[in-house]
């Protein structure tokens, strides 16, 4: 039997499938197959991948589990509206207006692709998807897990004490809209980038500034009382649908918000002043967020931490919560958004059917064997028309290697796919690391990224410790991207391409039995002990999904070498 | 699946930013149609037209951008490239893509009307950029920056060419396919949904006058009963021991 858990109308949507022993056998973001970034549409298509490739129907369908409660989420937003706004308000209207496309029409949606009769529909809470989406990777207790996003069902922010996996007490809760991950979202939007998208170019840049307004910001958002409150007078995202600033917040910044159409370089005019806001917006998030904490720790007396929603994939602060003493283990899984809480809501169809069974359940599930779940169907047949075959799949690791250290740019299109926003290795592209030169080029010429964007490193866990000053708290984090690490001084010159202003690196401390840590011991030989690694996409598309995503974006980023499952590929050098 | 400039419509801009997402619709219906071809080849052409599309795209908003940076009009937010706005707009259909929903022959039919109607569309678009003063300064600005790529008449151009081939591709692999079909009827029909949804965008605004106190007094009436609502607190309680039924 299977456990489908399903995310949606909110961000990027996405089906999780876990099978009967509890374990997560596959995962589809309805981005990767739609091809529009952060499809948050119901994920028809990854769904009907799922129900082809492993033959579900309701024989064998033990429970379809919706992330959140629905009537909870849109009446939450919508009751505050209300009650604070003019009737005839433009959230209000638009809250109302498109409630046929919100949560609420799950059930409608779900029965045209499956026949419900027989299946259970179950709603989970929005937080306790997140909280169960890390459980799922990390299952001994107890935890405290802290969930900080920008909204799921009526809440914010939730502290849960996890005892079992059949006993998850909520803690603490903030309400919308006191909201650290709509304040943060907020100031991306004044900064030009988009919402739900952009926050990780705003930390980026934020390590470019100086947190010269962080009072001005503090001002307008506090954890006070053991209460999170945003002062909404600043933010707009409870008044309009358009802006999530208000001109108040312009008039204490004394900065006009960045028009998304001009480009934002490293040195050219106005630059500095958005990289300050960014940096203080970031110190302030910082700030709170170890407040929260703090006070999981004060309520729970756990030191042993779970920590998803849309913040936790802020590497830079997730990081810094290394200092606190408090916390002696600080878990993240590699999907820490709404994505991954279909992950959560598929685990708890599956507790919510085993129930008292759960008592001798010992779960095999770990980070390490559940980076690139699921099955995929390849499809090459048109390879050879546009590709030379160079190595077949035996020999295509030595190859890469070889490649690599001639200095070269791979992409790799090789077999499942990570199930988070970070390229693990299998929807990559990749380069020799101690080259920064190379780097810049993967960056700028092959990404077209903007410089202030940093680019990852891979490194063999044997020589991590070389590299980077290591937090043992953190260690699990540094699996998958989810926190970043100071380069030491000494190494410092032979990686710079990888190290960021701000002297940190978002590292990836990878096993040998993957596929970079294959690669990386190939390259040992050349004295190369560190792969550059960045996703393999163009900015404004999803990650590559199948091979022919991959072709499409090698002709478009003009890439020569394709690494997949079936070997090392040359593109054919063809005049269009 | 595109909306034709209006003759009579002053708003460029705004026709740029529809022209760019029905390129966009485009390229992923291509890519979708790619994904779905059995042959190798076919499969091939479907993912080079998708990757014109997709460059199409990216040269519109850029030839956006340097109308805007002449003066021709104001930035607005919603000029600004969002992937999701395809769906929104309407430009790809999320309850399934064309090669899911139409047979073969239908679907090219599609493909090939569009592309003609594209090709037209182009035609006028460039005569709107190229007739204009703006565009003559707009060149001066472009030989000042010889490093820079764009050039919004030859962009033009170069799209221009690429809608001539992929419609004589199109008409191509349409007539060695279904030799003996007739493809006025396709094209009419097309013009007509054309039509239609110029008639909507520009209508939208005045039907929203008419439909908005209707929706405000729903509102006050709703607003009311959500008020009386009270959602559950769950603070304290075994999250996994609550109805998971339920809905609130």
């Amino acid at each position: 039997m299977f456990f489908l858990g399903i995310s949606a109308y909110y961000h990027d949507a996405s089906v999780a499938l876990i099978d009967s022993s509890g374990n997560l056998i596959d995962f589809k973001k309805e981005e990767w197959l739609s091809r529009v970034k952060g499809d948050k549409s119901f994920p028809r298509l990854a769904l009907q991948e799922l129900v082809e490739t492993h033959q579900l129907s309701e024989k064998n369908i033990a429970s379809i589990t919706f992330y959140e409660k629905p009537v909870r989420a849109w009446i939450t937003v919508l009751k505050h509206s209300v009650k604070t706004n003019p009737i005839s308000n433009e959230l209000t209207r638009n809250y109302f207006k498109n409630a046929w496309r919100s949560s609420m029409r799950f059930q409608l949606d779900i029965s045209k692709y499956i026949k419900l009769k027989k299946i259970p529909l179950l709603y989970s809470d929005h937080h306790l998807s997140h909280t169960l989406s890390t459980l799922y990777y990390y299952n001994s207790f107890p935890y405290v897990s802290v969930v900080v996003d920008g909204y799921g069902d009526k809440y914010c922010t939730s502290i849960h004490h996890v005892k079992s996996n059949n006993e998850i007490i909520n803690l603490w809760n903030s309400e919308y809209p006191n909201s650290l991950g709509l304040f943060y979202s907020a100031i991306t939007d004044f900064l030009g980038f988009a919402v739900n998208e952009g926050e990780y170019k705003m930390m980026g840049l934020a390590a470019f500034g100086k947190p010269t307004l962080y009072e001005d910001l503090k001002k307008t958002i506090k954890f006070e009382n053991n209460q999170l409150i945003i002062d909404t007078k600043y933010y707009d995202y409870v008044r309009r649908t358009d802006r999530s600033y208000s001109n108040l917040l312009i008039n204490l910044l004394k900065t006009q918000p960045r028009q998304p159409d001009i480009p934002l370089e490293v040195g050219e005019k106005d630059f500095q002043i958005y990289a300050d806001i960014a940096s203080s917006a970031q110190k302030v998030l910082e700030e709170l967020l170890f407040l929260i904490l703090k006070y999981a720790h004060d309520i729970s007396k756990e030191n042993k931490f779970l920590f998803s929603g849309g913040v936790a994939m802020n590497s830079a602060a997730v990081s810094k919560c290394s200092k606190l003493d408090f916390i002696k283990e600080l878990n993240i899984p590699p999907s820490p958004g709404d994505s991954g809480a279909a992950i959560g809501a598929a685990y708890y169809g599956f507790i919510n059917k085993k129930n008292k069974n759960l008592d001798n359940f010992v779960s095999k599930n770990n980070i390490k064997n559940n980076l690139f779940p699921g099955k995929q169907k390849s499809n090459e047949d048109f390879f050879n028309l546009v590709f030379e075959k160079i190595s077949n799949k035996e020999a295509s690791l030595t190859k890469a290697s070889e490649l690599i250290a001639k200095n070269e740019i791979l992409a790799t299109c090789y077999g499942n796919m990570e199930t988070g926003p970070r390229a693990l290795g299998h929807r990559s592209l990749i380069c020799n690391a101690h080259n920064s030169q190379l780097i810049q080029k993967l960056s700028t010429e092959i990404k077209k990224r903007n410089l202030f964007r940093p680019t990852a490193p891979v490194v063999l866990k044997e020589n991590a410790e070389k590299y980077f000053h290591l937090k043992k708290s953190l260690m699990n984090c540094y699996l998958h991207m989810a926190a970043t690490a100071t380069p030491k001084d000494e190494v410092l010159d032979n990686i710079k391409g990888v190290v960021h202003i701000d002297n940190s690196s978002r590292v990836q401390i990878c096993d040998e039995n993957l596929l970079l840590g294959k690669i990386l011991m190939n390259l040992k030989k050349f004295n190369i002990e560190m792969i550059a690694n960045t996703s393999f996409n163009i900015s404004s598309d999803p990650m590559v999904y199948d091979k022919e995503d991959a072709f499409l974006a090698i002709e478009r980023m003009n890439i020569k070498y394709l690494l997949t499952e079936t070997g090392l590929y040359l593109r054919k050098n063809e005049i269009h | 699946m595109i909306l034709s400039p209006d003759k009579k419509n002053q708003d460029l801009l705004g026709t740029l930013v529809e022209f760019a997402y029905a390129e966009y619709g485009s390229a992923l219906e291509m890519l979708a149609a790619a994904k779905k071809a059995k042959s190798p080849k076919l499969k091939l052409g479907y993912i080079r037209h998708a990757s014109d599309e997709y460059r199409h795209t990216a040269l519109i908003f850029k030839v956006l951008s340097n109308q805007i940076k002449k003066g021709v009009g104001k930035f607005k937010r919603e000029y600004k490239f969002s992937p999701q706005n395809v769906v929104l707009k309407g430009y790809v259909d999320k309850e399934g893509f064309l090669v899911e929903k139409f047979p073969l022959k239908k679907f090219v039919e599609f493909v090939y009307s569009n592309e003609y109607l594209a090709k037209e569309s182009f035609d006028y678009l460039a005569k709107r950029i190229g007739d204009a003063e703006s565009l003559k300064t707009l060149k001066n600005i472009m030989k000042d920056e010889l490093n820079h790529a764009d050039d919004s008449e030859a962009t033009l151009d170069a799209i221009q060419k690429d809608e001539l081939i992929h419609h004589g591709m199109a008409k191509k692999f349409y007539e060695s396919k279904f030799p003996n079909s007739k493809l006025q009827l396709a094209f009419k029909r097309e013009k007509i949904k054309n039509r239609f949804r110029l008639f909507y965008y520009k209508n939208a605004r005045f039907l929203n006058k008419i439909f908005d106190p209707i929706l405000n007094f729903l509102i006050n009436c709703f607003g009311k009963i959500v008020n009386l609502i009270i959602i559950p607190n769950t603070n304290k309680q075994n999250l996994m021991s609550s109805n998971p039924k339920s809905v609130v």
